[in-house]
């Protein structure tokens, strides 16, 4: 099997690999790739799982507690959202005191009533942009 | 508590100081342009306590935009009627305006028009940055 590495800072991250069939090679490949890309061990009632970035729409702070919210699912975080924000990437954004956002997770923007900006994400969840965070999501965005 | 009512008291409390800084600016400007503007002692505590209530409720108020569950048009008929009733009241206390029936009818409609006037400027100019990011969303696509 041949490895071939290429870098790229404007491609997102990944690992592609073509084989014959399924050997327990690729299995310790997908394992350490996996343990390499996961930062984040989210808790539900029922289950404890580690959480990829590329799998999490936000994080988000209620009652002082950091969820993150993936397609379908909300895990609880033992992290601060400070600490949170050092360890995402670029396609993250805050976008209020409470929120975090995954920028590849955007449905669309709206304005609200009260003249804040609104946010959809994919999974349906609605959160605004506070004045403060305006500046920087223009930012994040391109515009 | 409820986060909502959590957050419409944070709100309130963080601008509500706004008020009576507001409040001694126009006392300020009136003295100078009033000829023997003169305030006592009661009217001035009413005026700071009115205008401390008045930031307090029209800060607190827009945690209603933020209600998932309300309708648009619930928000905006809470938005807007908690903060006419604390702007009618604290006229009212104050007798910045009559207790007169012709007088708050036309305050009612100052008071409608204008902020439907500022919610239209200030949705337009929203409605114009969330179509200019959504565009850049659909390029990045």
């Amino acid at each position: 099997m041949k490895v071939k590495t290429i870098i790229d800072k404007n491609k997102d991250e990944e690992i592609i690999i073509y084989a014959h069939e399924k050997t327990s090679m690729i299995d310790e490949i997908e394992s350490l790739v996996n343990s390499y890309s996961t930062q984040f061990i989210g808790y539900t009632d029922r289950v404890i799982r580690p959480l990829t970035l590329s799998e999490i729409y936000s994080f988000n702070v209620i009652d002082n507690k950091v969820y993150a919210r993936l397609e379908k699912e909300v895990f609880l975080l033992k992290m601060r959202l400070y600490v949170i924000e050092d360890l995402i990437d670029n396609t993250f954004v805050k976008i209020n005191q409470s929120c975090i956002v995954n920028i590849k997770k955007i449905k669309k923007f709206d304005s609200t009533f009260t003249g804040t900006l609104g946010v959809e994400l994919k999974n349906g969840y609605k959160d605004y942009v506070s004045r403060r965070q305006m500046k920087v999501v223009k930012e994040r965005i391109g515009i | 508590m409820n986060k909502y009512v959590k957050s419409y008291i944070f709100r309130g409390l963080t601008f509500a100081g706004f008020g009576p800084i507001i409040c001694g600016i126009v006392f300020l400007i009136l003295n100078f342009t009033i000829k023997d503007f003169k305030l006592n002692g009661v009217e001035v505590c009413l005026a700071i306590i009115s205008t401390y209530i008045l930031a307090f409720v029209q800060a607190g108020a827009s945690v209603f935009n933020q209600i998932e569950s309300w309708s648009i048009p619930k928000s905006l008929i809470c938005h807007l009627g908690s903060i006419y009733l604390a702007y009618l009241l604290c006229y009212l206390v104050n007798r910045w305006i009559p207790f007169d029936i012709m007088v708050i009818l036309i305050f009612t409609l100052i008071f409608i028009v204008t902020y439907f006037v500022i919610w239209i400027i200030v949705y337009l100019c929203t409605k114009k940055v969330s179509k200019k990011l959504n565009k850049k969303l659909k390029i990045d696509k």
